[in-house]
């Protein structure tokens, strides 16, 4: 069991403490994602404050596995409410969120700091990452995408695809295990 | 839907993994993950580096509008953990008084304008209003209040901040803006309050001024509607709900400030 996975098991038992450590460890991690996905300083706060309520609230949502990889999704998910919330254009053509439990099971990169990622980003051909960074961070759909960057919406597919191996390359490169 | 496995389908799945499928393309590469171990393997490959990505937008610290707009957030979670924490597990020892101030700025309805009439009744409502509309979702936390709150607590948590001591708290003054941070307070008496005064320099008599309750750890912390350089004295009253024109009962404390 890592660190966070012994600190949630206590702020299931409505642990303060533990859960200030949750806190303090995370917080960093939820306000980038939605500050990058919003755009907005106030909306990226509230989005903060949420997640972290309902972690408090809700902890049971987290089970095991990668506490960062399923608080990371869950921001994004909650980020992912106020763009839908705030678009002019039916839910049909906003992308479905992420399942935060799938992420339990991404074990393999639980240990990664902003800036490995980063530069592992950085080594991806342009064309890559622009698509990969504005499907996850902008919330739009693989049709946007395209329309967007005025590509074709196979050309977009194959390229998100062969930008997230390259990018697991690269991880897998500067992981150590 | 069963679809057959196709090289489609597994460019849908990379998109899917990222998170960038509407709805329906969404249920279509989920019932084909539940059948096809060729695309289930491709997105369990790609899923962990999507889950990295997240990782890249860490910021270096939450809250840019001002230095201590983390602080506030954390403040305002904290509140909220605390008060249904189990007994005994509320966070290591706290040597300052500073960080329960923060967190009764937090959520301090603050009393702006010179109506002394800034009713209790009020302000509980206001505050559990939040607290709900948090609790459900509802993003719309009084924006406007929260700029004055960030504002608050930078300037309590100043360095440069004056600080004038009495014995259960002090009155902090920064630029022309001016703050009292009391602890230990008992409530006051059924249907009393307390309320503030101020002195203005040359002035002979304590003005009006607001009203409030300390919170149910004993912390008020309230923000004087004055321009503080112009105020020489502080003071809190016990006082009738609704306030006084003037004290009529022993001030808890006066303060000199100017
Ligand atoms: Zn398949």
């Amino acid at each position: 069991m890592d660190d966070a996975s012994a600190l949630m098991a206590r702020v299931r038992k409505r642990d303060a403490a533990a859960f200030e450590e949750i806190y303090d460890a995370y917080h960093r991690l939820v306000y980038g994602v939605a500050l990058r996905m919003l755009d907005d300083v106030s909306a990226a706060e509230d989005v903060t404050q949420a997640v972290f309520l309902k972690v408090w609230s809700s902890p049971e949502g987290f089970t095991s596995g990668n506490f960062g990889a399923w608080i990371g999704r869950v921001a994004r998910n909650r980020a992912l409410d106020i763009i839908r919330s705030r678009a002019a254009r039916p839910t049909s053509e906003l992308p479905e969120a992420m399942p935060a439990e799938d992420a339990l099971e991404d074990v393999a990169f639980a240990n990664l700091d902003a800036e490995k990622v980063r530069r592992a980003l950085a080594r991806l051909p342009a064309e890559q990452r622009d698509l990969i960074e504005l499907g996850f961070f902008g919330g739009i759909t693989h049709e946007e995408l395209a329309r967007r960057t005025s590509t074709p919406l196979g050309t977009v597919k194959t390229r998100i695809r062969s930008g997230l191996h390259r990018l697991r390359s690269e991880l897998n490169g500067v992981v150590t295990i | 839907m069963n679809s057959a496995h196709n090289d489609e389908l597994m460019d849908l799945t990379a998109a899917y993994a990222l998170g960038a499928l509407p709805p329906q393309d969404a249920a279509i590469v989920r019932d084909h993950l539940r059948t096809c171990a060729e695309c289930r393997a491709e997105y369990d490959a790609l899923r962990p580096a999507v889950d990295a990505l997240a990782q890249s937008a860490q910021a270096c610290r939450t809250g840019e509008n001002g230095p201590h707009a983390s602080d506030l957030i954390k403040a305002r979670v904290m509140r909220t953990v605390r008060q249904e924490a189990a007994p005994g597990s509320t966070s290591r020892p706290r040597p300052m008084l500073w960080p329960a101030y923060v967190v009764a700025a937090a959520s301090v309805v603050l009393a702006i304008g010179t109506a002394v009439a800034n009713s209790i009744l009020s302000s509980n409502l206001h505050q559990a209003q939040s607290q709900i509309a948090l609790l459900s979702g509802e993003l719309q936390v009084a924006n406007r209040n929260a700029a004055v709150q960030r504002q608050m607590v930078a300037d309590l948590m100043s360095k440069d901040a004056q600080r004038f001591a009495f014995s259960d708290g002090e009155v902090v003054r920064r630029g022309d803006r001016m703050y009292i941070a009391m602890h230990a307070m008992h409530p006051p008496p059924k249907g009393h309050v307390y309320q503030a005064w101020t002195e203005e320099n040359g002035a002979k008599t304590m003005a009006p001024s607001v009203t409030f309750m300390p919170d149910r750890t004993g912390v008020a912390v309230i923000s004087l509607p004055v321009n503080a350089s112009a105020i020489q004295y502080v003071a809190v009253s016990v006082e009738p709900e609704g306030g006084s024109k003037q004290p009529t009962t022993k001030p808890e404390f006066v303060v000199k400030t100017g």
